[in-house]
């Protein structure tokens, strides 16, 4: 598939938009509100400052829930499916520049998952974060966030979508660094604002070029938006360097924004890190929305990033996405296998993951990746608040040599923990993970660039099955070797738990060949169940491919650390005793973060060193010598000040106050006096004009 | 003149009428049954009979809201007149509201009674087109205003206050009717249209000079602009407290339309114009100099209408419509906002017995709400945003530099009014540091009424919604 058939795009008069999609910004200000409410309550409330939380996030997801339907239902009635609404924001000379909010499948699906998924997760923080003593500060930027990822969201302008992309991307340092006592937590959140930065000065570039070419920053306005097909060929028609049209240069800038965001290849380094903030921040922020919100730029601009590929081609930024995508999720796969921290393996296996979504896109389209950026949301969401649920368990352990056979302990932790891992692995049929990562793989393998992608995808999908069944070898099954005793969580987060293991199982039903709602909802095409869909040339085999590869990694990942598991937190893992070269080298994360710190950290640091010699000794002793100067300056300026200035101003105060004392001393009060003053001004007053009169030649006297 | 219009006059002299019956019911009322009540009930009820009739008289006019003239043009209704009367009775009824707890009189169905008459003869002034009318209303106007700041008996400064103004106001009086007399004979005819039209095509002579600038004595007394002021501290220090509101408001927002309407007619005379802009400037330097040095509020507030006026006297000069129009909004919120301020001077003042500025040391402690009035009048008089003193100063000095008769002067006087706000930001302030930095001489809790401090907050309301909102003003005030 070439590019998301947009064939259904809507014209409504502005009268006849539907009250949701007029009023679709109550969906992001409803949090944002509370967020601002919270912020005034003072710290020991804490019941209020949960209860506006969930509650604002509740009335977004009943207000997201209506929107869908609302799309559903002009699906279903073949209506068009994308609204747009457009306000004028503010002039700039003769152009105006215009926001808005636009409500079509991919923006409706997203709000249902995010509001839907949030929700649970504003819940379980409720009881995670029971004993923080700054609740209801953590609940006012969980808000926060919550408004400006449902802004990213709704967003049909690249302006708007920037902003509040920069208040999550906000909310992510300030939740990172919520426990700011933690020297390490407050390096994550520096780590983790300043590396996504460097990806959004490429996006705002590549926004600002996208303004400069088309003069709108609107993705969709009735034929004059940015995405739609007018301005496309303006992109296109125009070259940049290398080859590149217009288009492929500004989709690469925004790609590398999205990269940024969705922890892609090369800016991947603090996706782990980011751990260190409270674990349902892991679970909402760093695994189920936020991250993925990379993943849904990309698709929002798809038309751009798609402009010009005909059958069986591609594109430039295409391109580049799939093998960055390809790569990240390869190394993050890798990486993961390698970990002893309960949520940086989730943390790997999320940059892992967000790889395949890319690919997905890259490949197969919006439908394919955003169909796994849902169901990942679920099933990865799961998986954190169960580790949170494990770590809270365990007296905030992380370290999972130092767990083993929680499931007696937290058996259902344990057994909503075992859906996730099987999702996240790809469990063939019953979970819906198999479903969204196969059309991913198979997408991979029908592209016409290249098979490498595929390959790599394979091998992920692999060493992803080993790395979660390894994961929950040491926690859950074998012995305990950690110290104290474990105990199952309340059922506020339990609860949570159980409900997106529902979802992580049932929502496969909706993106298989043979009913593919998904792909048919978000390209707003006709649905039909057909089992012919598995009759597709190659499906069949390779879906019984990677079940086979899944099951053996399952098996293997079984065999190594289930029967054979560890008795004590000191023994070192198996595949360390089997190559502790390149265990080391995985465990280090292939020593990115060295790298960068022997590269642009150093080159950074001579940088400043140098304009700090340059400082001290160049500049500083012109400045020296200035300063010198102006001292000798200011010396003779303060004696000039003194005696004059100062004297002059203080004279002239006395001057101001003596004016009015005599005025005031006029003012005798005595009443004589005061009709000789009247007679006295009114003739003042007519000499006066008979002179200027006369002078003038106005009056002959 | 013909003999036949007096049954038209009722037409749009309704309003004054009204006033005239209520002012008698309440000498009736009040000398009648109301003979053997306390001096307190007696005040109350007359206040209140004098409130309705102002509400009856301010519901006729919105009423009736159109343009309507009697006796050839003598006496003209239009929009801009309304809007001018129907603002001179909301300040007489606030002014006879606030009056309510203040102690000065054994006569108030008296006092009641003068002040419906004093306002009778402003809203005759903002209405009147013929310099007979004008003089006449003016007077009728001014006597009352003589007998009423002369009504606290056992007061000796109110007596000195009396008639200080009664003398001054006399002599003035005399010259303005000199030089009415003579723009009579010159142009033979007191209609201030026909006059207009005569004065554009006579040339100019001596003659017309000195009936111009003593028409400007007249009438630069009633707006107290330099060097006509004299009156006007002792004035505003002596009177009663309402009457000194009504004689720094009502008075001034009547004169002031009047003097707009004088403008249009004389200004095609060389004179007039210098005329004005000469008192605008003296008014601006020593109206805020002498506020600099004073002790009293009330004095300090009378040092400051003088300044007012000046800036006033730059827009009238400057006779646009756009000018006129913020002439007429400045008046008016002025008129309101002081109305405010001599509300809390009057309840400080009977607690502190003396408005020196001591007396206002503490008040945001004694009474909060009180000092926050306070702050928003007297911030708003200095002209800082948000609230409707910037917004009026700023758009009349926008109308200043916009007009083409100021194109010589503008800037400069524009200028000198600016530097002028800035040095009375001094002296509000120094008030203002009495009643928020100074700790309390008396900490006890200042007595404030409901009725009071209700209408003050809502005075104090309007201030900051109107400079929030300035187009209500604009609607109610149109430009024509």
């Amino acid at each position: 598939m070439t590019a998301l058939q947009m064939a259904t795009i809507a014209s409504p008069d502005s009268a006849s938009v539907a009250w949701i999609v007029r009023s679709l910004w109550l969906i992001p200000a409803v949090p944002m509100a509370a967020a601002g409410l919270i912020a005034l309550l003072p710290q020991p409330r804490r019941r209020p400052a949960a209860m506006l939380a969930v509650g604002s996030l509740a009335v977004s997801f009943l207000l997201a829930v209506t929107a869908f339907a609302h799309v559903l239902l002009h699906w279903s009635s073949g209506a068009a499916t994308r609204e747009t609404v457009s306000v004028d924001w503010l002039s700039l000379g003769s152009s105006t520049l215009q926001m808005g909010w636009v409500l079509d499948p991919l923006a409706a699906i997203m709000l249902v998952m995010v509001t839907f998924v949030g929700s649970l997760i504003f819940i379980y923080s409720i009881g995670y974060m029971s004993h923080d003593e700054n609740f209801t500060r953590f609940f006012c930027f969980l808000a926060l966030f919550a408004g400006g990822m449902l802004g990213v969201l709704i967003a049909n302008s690249l302006l708007l979508l920037f902003m509040c992309w920069e208040i999550v991307g906000l909310t992510s340092y300030l939740l990172i660094g919520f426990w700011y006592q933690k020297p390490s937590a407050a390096a994550a959140a520096k780590k983790a604002f300043l590396t996504t930065r460097v990806g959004d000065i490429f996006f705002l570039l590549g926004m600002v070029w996208l303004f400069a070419q088309t003069g709108t920053l609107l993705f969709y306005n009735h034929g004059a938006g940015a995405m739609e097909p007018a301005a496309l060929a303006v992109l296109l028609s125009q070259h940049a360097a290398w080859g590149l049209s217009a288009a492929g240069a500004i989709g690469l800038l925004i790609f590398a924004g999205a990269a940024g965001k969705s922890g892609q290849l090369p800016l991947h380094v603090w996706l782990p890190d980011a751990m260190e903030g409270p674990t349902p921040v892991s679970a909402l922020i760093h695994a189920a929305t936020m991250v993925a919100a990379g993943v849904y730029l990309v698709a929002r601009v798809y038309p751009l990033m798609s402009a010009g590929a005909g059958a069986g081609t591609t594109t430039v930024p295409l391109t580049v996405v799939a093998w960055i995508g390809a790569t990240t999720a390869l190394f993050g796969a890798l990486v993961a296998v390698a970990q002893f921290d309960i949520k940086r393996i989730l943390a790997y296996s999320t940059v892992s993951q967000l790889g395949y979504m890319m690919v997905g896109l890259a490949t197969g389209g919006v439908a394919v990746g955003m169909f796994h950026l849902i169901t990942h949301a679920f099933f990865k969401a799961l998986l954190f608040l169960g580790a949170g649920s494990v770590i809270h368990g365990c007296h905030e352990e992380q370290d999972i040599r130092r767990m083993g056979g929680l499931r007696s302990d937290m058996p259902l932790t344990f057994a909503t923990y075992t859906v996730g891992m099987l999702a996240l692995s790809g469990f063939p049929i019953l979970f819906s993970g198999f479903w969204s990562k196969d059309a991913i793989v198979g997408a991979a393998h029908h592209w016409p660039v290249s098979q490498g992608p595929f390959w790599m995808l394979l091998i992920g999908a692999l060493l992803t099955a080993f790395y979660m069944m390894r994961q929950v070898g040491y926690v859950f099954l074998g012995r305990w070797r950690g110290h104290g005793h474990a105990h199952e969580s309340a059922a506020v987060m339990t609860v949570p738990l159980a409900v997106l293991a529902f979802f992580a199982m049932a929502l496969g039903l909706l993106g298989t060949p043979a009913w593919p709602w998904f792909t048919a909802f978000l390209e707003s095409r006709p649905l039909a169940f057909d089992f012919a869909g598995f009759g597709e040339p190659g499906l069949l085999p390779l879906m019984a491919a990677t079940s086979l590869l899944v099951l053996l990694a399952l098996g293997v990942g079984w065999r190594l650390y289930v029967t054979k598991a560890n008795d004590s937190d000191a023994d070192p893992d198996v595949l360390q005793t089997a190559s502790p070269t390149v265990f080391r080298w995985l465990e280090s994360r292939l020593y990115f973060d060295e790298l960068y710190g022997a590269t642009f950290l150093r080159a950074y640091a001579l940088c400043a060193a140098f304009a700090a010699w340059l400082d001290r000794r160049l500049w500083g002793g012109l400045v020296a010598l200035v300063a010198d100067g102006f001292q000798a300056l200011g010396q003779w300026n303060k004696s000039v000040d003194g005696q004059w200035i100062d004297g002059g101003f203080d004279k002239g105060c006395e001057e101001l106050t003596t004016a009015g004392g005599v005025l005031a001393w006029l003012q005798t009060g005595r009443a004589p006096g005061y009709l000789r003053t009247l007679a006295l001004g009114l003739l003042l007053l007519l000499l006066g004009l008979m002179v200027v009169a006369s002078t003038l030649g106005q009056v002959k006297l | 003149m013909t003999a036949a219009a007096y049954g038209n006059l009722f037409s749009i002299l309704w309003p004054e009428s009204i006033l005239e019956i209520v002012s008698l019911v309440i000498l009736v009322v009040d000398l009648g049954w109301m003979r053997g009540e306390t001096t307190a009930t007696r005040m109350r009820v007359a206040s209140l009979l004098g409130s309705i009739g102002a509400v009856l008289s301010f519901a006729w006019l919105e009423m009736h809201v159109g343009i309507a003239s009697v006796m050839g043009g003598a006496l003209v209704s239009s929009p801009t007149v309304v809007a001018a009367q129907s603002c001179i009775l909301i300040l007489t009824t606030l002014v006879l509201l606030l009056g309510l707890s203040v102690r000065f009189t054994r006569n108030p169905g008296e006092y009641v009674a003068l002040v419906l008459l004093a306002t009778t003869g402003m809203m005759l002034v903002a209405a009147a087109r013929d310099l007979l009318i004008i003089f006449v209303a003016l007077e009728m106007l001014s006597l009352s205003l003589y007998v009423l700041a002369a009504f606290a008996k056992d007061s000796a400064a109110s007596a000195e206050a009396a008639l200080k103004y009664y003398l001054f106001g006399g002599m003035s009086a005399a010259f303005m009717l000199f030089g009415f007399s003579y723009l009579y004979g010159l142009t033979g005819t007191t209609s201030l249209s026909a006059i207009a039209a005569s004065l554009a095509i006579a040339p100019l002579t001596p003659l017309a000079l000195v009936a111009l600038v003593l028409a400007a004595v007249g009438l630069g007394f009633k707006v107290a602009a330099v060097p006509f002021h004299l009156w006007a501290p002792d004035t505003y220090l002596g009177a009663p407290a309402p009457v000194a509101a009504l004689i720094a408001s009502g008075s001034k927002v009547a004169s002031f339309a009047v003097l707009i309407a004088v403008t249009a007619a004389l200004v095609p005379a060389w004179g007039w114009t210098a005329t004005l802009l000469c008192m605008a400037a003296a008014s601006i330097v020593l109206g805020n100099l002498s506020a600099l040095v004073q002790s009293s509020v009330r004095r300090i507030l009378a040092c400051s209408a003088i300044a007012h006026a000046g800036y006033m006297l730059l827009g009238i000069a400057a006779h646009t419509l756009a000018g006129d129009q913020s002439v007429m909004t400045y008046a008016v919120t002025y008129a309101l906002t002081t109305v405010g301020a001599f509300g809390v001077v009057a309840i400080v003042e009977r607690s502190a017995g003396s408005d020196r500025l001591d007396a206002f040391a503490g008040l945001s402690a004694r009474s909060p709400l009180l000092a926050a009035t306070l702050l928003v009048f007297l911030l708003s008089l200095a002209g800082i945003p948000p609230l409707v003193g910037f917004w009026v100063k700023f758009q009349m000095f926008a109308a200043v530099l916009r007009a083409p008769l100021a194109s010589g002067w503008g800037l400069g006087l524009v200028m000198l009014a600016i530097a002028g706000s800035a040095v009375s930001l001094y002296y509000y302030l120094q008030v203002l540091k009495r009643a928020y930095v100074t700790p309390a001489v008396i900490s006890a809790p200042l007595k404030v009424t409901r009725l009071e401090l209700f209408l003050l907050v809502a005075i104090a309301v309007a201030v900051v919604l109107l400079g929030i909102f300035p187009d209500m003003l604009m609607q109610w005030i149109p430009a024509v």
